[in-house]
């Protein structure tokens, strides 16, 4: 126990001395202050000047007769509020030229009441102008119909604009606000388990390699070092994520004011505190388990650079399971049959369970019998990578093949 | 105190490494334990330290079964490594520590250390930061640190100058006179000769040759004699059976052990003699006789 401590200590010691995981850890802080200050010091870079010059692109409307022009601008000038909305009389020919000149940056030629060509230069992915258009020009001709048909443009007008007051009540999870939290927890959890878990699998090839590892197996227990190493690289990792969390959370809670109006930036530091409780078991079993797995194959490398071809398969594992979660997670069903039974497998729960809890509702036997089998698996993992570690540490040489390590292991 | 290691055998799948090894050093005096790359010497070793089991054997000390928790060992490992990129004092304290010291005594005695090997100015640098010899003094020092009882040194003058070895000379042999095993595992003969009282040659596994290395020596025939003198080419006239070695001695061979004190009172009457005595067999020698690949 005392030599556990005193390894524990010496590798905490490396990380907090460690000039990079310090700077990184710095580094995020201050990008996340700027971040969180921006709205608070943003007016104090802008001037005058800066507003006038803030000029939106220019969108040229084509009507379809001169009677109607004064409507679609109207019309359109209320729908495209991110475009100075211009009328226009120009032939095609000039309205193309001005767009590839870039004098405009699309144009709408309309050649009858329900008919139009849309132009721009680069049709961007996510260019809804058309869909607007369609909505906006479907407007006119109801309006223009029920005009026809008797009913005073006042009135024609109300009925077109009527507002509809809803409200929704989810009586479990609201995916709209929890995505945003769940999207980063998941995302620092894959991270700092890849990171960390590299860095403890580079640092016991690095003792082997440099042969520290001589010297250190007849100083102490196999077991002592490896979990020693395993634990301190967990709780650095910890460490990590709650300064850069904690920092989050102080610097959002000086400028809240500055950002009532941001529902994205509230939505995120709206966790509930259970939730946090999840997200600190599912990282602590998640981390460790991952770990073991990267100390032990860690252990049977022989040299520094055939660590990424060892470590190949757990990074595989794991970005397999990141995946999952995050197409489940944009799909908006995080409760689909391959998601429940990742739940369930130790080494996809940490996330896909996490993000369930996050996003869905989750029975509690449910959670509890994939936080035992975690459990389960990690001490089991845990045993088993101690062991691997055993024989893999004096394996000097070529990288032994598996089967060299199940026998080794077997007889450990 | 007495070191014993007991019909020791090891296998590592099918490959036997070790077979009925035994050996015994006594504290006070350095055991030399020989052979060539690959013998069993740092299995032997790693057995001694507890780092993985025998499958069958026994390692004593006085008769009893060792004790890791009482029994101290520092140990300079042949493949020399520490972490390249730490701070000396941190990774030296760190050693000491797992071998048991509190972090003061640890640092205490560690400045101790520096300062007797003359390394104090490097106590605050990286250990990458050093030449290679004093790499070796600082990995010295993580075998001494904790004044073990049983001081294991795997080649610990390779790469040393002349200087640093005679720093290291001293030290060892003071180790010696505070009543410590000191184990010594070397190729170069000459520092084995010189230190180590008695000496065990593993062969393919096996012991094939252990003892004290005096009568080691003595067991060999005495039926040669190295002569030194002026007049050598009337000596080698004389005696058919001679020879002469690279520094000039004449080396003659004697029909039989009998005739050892005749001739030496005859060549003594009739020729200027420096000097003369019986020759006996250098430990390399003896260590290629012995670990030869068919012994």
């Amino acid at each position: 126990m005392k030599q556990f401590r005193k390894i524990l200590n010496f590798e905490l010691k490396y990380y907090f001395k460690n000039k990079i995981f310090v700077g990184i850890t710095i580094f995020l802080v201050l990008l996340i202050a700027v971040v969180m200050f921006f709205p608070r010091i943003s007016p104090l870079f802008k001037n005058d000047a800066d507003n006038s010059s803030e000029q939106l692109p220019v969108m040229l409307v084509k009507a379809y007769d001169r009677d109607n022009a004064d409507i679609v601008y109207e019309t359109f000038a209320a729908a495209f509020t991110d475009y100075d909305v211009q009328i226009t009389d120009s032939d095609t020919k000039d309205i193309k030229k001005a767009i590839t000149e870039g004098d405009a940056d699309s144009a709408f030629i309309m050649t009858a009441p329900s008919e139009y060509t849309y132009y721009v230069n680069n049709l961007s992915m996510y260019d809804m102008n058309t869909e607007t258009a369609n909505s906006v020009l479907q407007k006119i001709y109801q309006m223009n119909a029920m005009v026809e048909g008797g009913m005073s443009p006042d009135k024609a007008t109300e009925v077109m604009s009527i507002q509809i007051n809803s409200r929704v009540e989810s009586l479990g999870k609201d995916q709209a606000q929890n995505f945003f939290y769940t999207y980063i927890m998941i995302f620092a959890l894959y991270m700092v388990i890849l990171l960390y878990g590299q860095m403890v699998a580079t640092n016991v090839a690095t003792e082997k390699s440099s042969r520290a590892m001589e010297l250190l197996i007849t100083s102490a227990k196999p077991t002592s070092m490896m979990f020693g190493k395993v634990i301190a690289s967990c709780l650095a990792g910890f460490i990590q994520i709650v300064t850069v969390f904690g920092s989050a959370l102080i610097f959002y809670n000086l400028n809240k004011t500055y950002w009532k109006d941001s529902m994205i930036i509230k939505s995120i530091f709206n966790i509930p505190p259970t939730l946090l409780l999840y997200m600190l078991i599912f990282f602590v079993l998640g981390f460790l388990i991952y770990a073991f797995m990267f100390g032990a194959v860690g252990s049977t490398a022989s040299k520094l650079e055939d660590i990424n071809t060892s470590v190949m398969p757990i990074t595989m594992l794991f970005v397999i399971a990141f995946i999952v979660v995050m197409t489940s997670m944009s799909s908006g069903n995080v409760d689909n049959t391959l998601m429940k039974i990742c739940s369930y497998i130790p080494f996809t729960s940490p996330m896909s369970m996490f993000t369930r809890i996050a996003m869905s509702t989750v029975a509690w036997y449910e959670i509890a019998l994939s936080i035992v089998i975690l459990i389960g698996s990690t001490v089991g993992i845990g045993i088993l990578a101690a062991k691997i570690y055993r024989a893999g540490v004096l394996m000097y040489g070529t990288t032994p093949k598996i089967t060299n390590i199940i026998k080794a292991v077997w007889k450990a | 105190m007495i070191l014993e290691l007991k019909n020791i055998e090891k296998s590592f799948g099918q490959n036997k490494v070790l077979c009925d090894v035994s050996f015994k050093a006594e504290g006070g005096k350095a055991f030399g334990l020989l052979g060539r790359n690959g013998a069993g010497k740092t299995t032997s070793i790693r057995i001694l330290m507890g780092v993985f089991p025998a499958n069958s054997g026994e390692v004593l000390i006085d008769g009893n079964p060792i004790d890791y928790n009482k029994v101290g060992i520092g140990y300079l490992p042949e493949e020399r490594g520490l972490y390249p990129k730490k701070i000396i004092i941190d990774q030296l304290t760190y050693f000491a520590e797992l071998k048991g010291m509190e972090h003061r005594e640890a640092v205490k005695a560690i400045d101790y250390w520096l300062g007797r090997l003359g390394m104090t100015e490097y106590r605050n640098k990286k250990l990458d930061t050093l030449s290679k010899g004093n790499q070796q003094k600082i990995q010295l020092i993580t075998a001494l640190a904790h004044d073990p009882d049983i001081v294991i040194l795997d080649e610990p003058f390779s790469g040393l100058d002349p200087v640093n070895a005679m720093l290291l000379k001293n030290v060892v042999k003071e180790q010696i006179s505070k009543g410590k095993i000191v184990l010594f595992s070397s190729h170069q003969m000459s520092y084995i000769e010189e230190f180590c009282d008695s000496i065990a040659i593993l062969n393919n596994g096996k012991v094939v040759l252990q003892g004290d290395l005096c009568n080691i020596k003595r067991d060999y025939p005495r039926d040669r004699l190295v002569v030194r003198c002026e007049n050598k080419q009337s000596v080698m006239k004389d005696f058919k059976n001679s020879s002469l070695t690279e520094k000039g001695d004449v080396i003659i061979k004697l029909a039989s052990v009998d005739e050892k004190k005749a001739v030496m009172n005859y060549l003594t009457e009739k020729y200027d003699i420096d000097s003369i005595k019986v020759l006996e067999p250098s430990l390399n020698d003896i260590f290629v006789e012995y670990a030869k690949e068919d012994k």
